[in-house]
């Protein structure tokens, strides 16, 4: 089992790297505006030569949920930090890890490592969903403690004030993921969390829907479009997920992915 | 080739030399520079294209490489115009400050289209490191393109793209 997850995984960051995704792909075909040639060549260079769509190769982060009944022979986090440096050893990918992140920042020259996140959950399934970060979108996460009074409005104007000011800095259109509510800390790993959900999927409660939907529509009036150049569209989608949170506190957190969207989700069964 | 009559939004395939260099590598010549300590690059007439590149496959000049946000770099502007530099390219939107140093010292600043590397890359006929190796990815390099492609986002008069367009 640990040579299925290491070597899917392997596939998977390589087909990230290289493949751009149907959904955003087709969006990416419509676009007409400034230097729509050279990148919809690119989407054909890359997966014809092997070449990563963006020399900004990422950070890969992970986030699993592995059933209770799910054993593995190791730690996992070992699987896929092997997983991380084979792929990147392996492939014209660029190797974009320093340490330490201070004073030396010298290249670890293996992108390791990987940012890894796991849940525990009943079963004997294990998911793992994967992002290739970028350093220009990761700029753009932000913690905001807003008060605990704060409207949903309040909320959207932040978020698109936000978007409005950086935006164009992260290779629009963008995906955009918030979390409200937990712990501070909470709230970010679930904007990244939100930022690997599938781009139709939404959140189950109406209310939360709609700001969903309102701050997508907020973010695609500003008219940033394709690489902040203002044709097409600045959004693919806006997510949210929620946790309870203190009665004093309003965490919420936002984190963007650039318009390749590197992420995907693959399960395994025991 | 002359871009002092070029105005925000014009589209060029360019084809000569770029400099290329991100943050790393600005900040280490900031320090030689206040150390007294030569700088062996020649910065005069220069583009400097902020940009690392993704490693070199085999048979190919470069490997994937696109430009990364500018802003970031806005505070060595002036240093690369005073050592010469002509323009710059990157992604994204710049400080008011970087517009009022492209004013002052005549220079231009493109934009080049990012998550396009490996086409980019294609338009790359030569490449070599020419300093700060240690720095891997982000050290020093000299091409050498063929139709690049480059839109002004900021021209020597120090107008901005986005306050054209809106």
């Amino acid at each position: 089992m640990e040579e299925r997850i290491k070597d899917r995984i392997k596939q998977e960051l390589v087909r990230a790297n290289t493949t751009l995704n149907p959904e955003c792909e087709k969006i990416v075909r419509d676009y007409k505006g400034l230097f729509s040639d050279v990148i919809q060549e690119n989407i054909d260079v890359a997966s014809e030569t092997g070449m990563p769509l963006c020399q900004d190769t990422g950070v890969v982060e992970f986030f699993c949920f592995k059933g209770a009944d799910f054993h593995l022979a190791g730690p996992l986090e070992r699987i896929l930090s092997r997983a991380v440096k084979e792929v990147y050893a392996e492939n014209p990918f660029r190797l974009s890890t320093v340490s330490d992140p201070l004073f030396e920042r010298k290249n670890r020259m293996d992108n390791s490592p990987p940012m890894v996140h796991i849940f525990e959950k009943p079963g004997n399934t294990l998911e793992i969903r994967y992002m290739l970060k970028g350093g220009g979108s990761e700029n753009l996460s932000r913690l905001m403690m807003m008060k605990p009074t704060a409207t949903p409005d309040q909320i959207k104007t932040s978020v698109i004030h936000h978007i409005k000011e950086h935006g164009a800095k992260a290779c629009p259109p963008l995906k955009v993921g918030i979390g409200i509510g937990g712990a501070s800390e909470q709230a970010l790993i679930l904007s990244k969390l939100a930022l690997t959900e599938e781009m139709e999927t939404h959140h189950q409660d109406k209310r939360y829907r709609e700001l969903e939907t309102s701050i997508y529509k907020g973010i695609n009036e500003l008219e940033i479009g394709f690489q902040g150049l203002g044709d097409g569209i600045s959004a693919y989608n806006v997510r949210i997920i929620d946790l309870p949170v203190h009665i004093a506190t309003l965490p919420v957190g936002i984190s963007v992915d650039c318009y390749l969207c590197r992420s995907g989700r693959v399960s395994f069964e025991l | 080739m002359n871009f002092d009559k070029l105005v925000p939004g014009s589209e060029i395939a360019y084809s000569g030399e770029l400099l290329v260099m991100r943050d790393a590598a600005q900040k280490r010549i900031q320090q030689f520079l206040k150390a007294g300590k030569e700088i062996n690059v020649d910065f005069d007439g220069k583009l400097v294209f902020y940009a690392g590149p993704a490693k070199t496959p085999t048979g190919r000049p470069i490997g994937a490489i696109g430009p990364t946000t500018s802003e970031r770099m806005d505070g060595y502007l002036e240093m690369l115009f005073q050592l010469g530099v002509k323009g710059t390219i990157g992604k994204g939107r710049r400080s008011k400050q970087a517009g009022r140093m492209c004013q002052k010292y005549k220079g231009v600043y493109f934009l080049t289209p990012s998550g396009s590397a490996a086409a980019l890359s294609l338009r790359v006929k030569e490449h070599r490191v020419i300093l700060f190796s240690d720095l891997q990815s982000e050290a020093v390099r000299l091409l050498r393109v063929e139709k690049f492609p480059l839109v002004v986002a900021i021209d020597i008069q120090g107008n901005d793209i986005s306050r054209i367009n809106r």
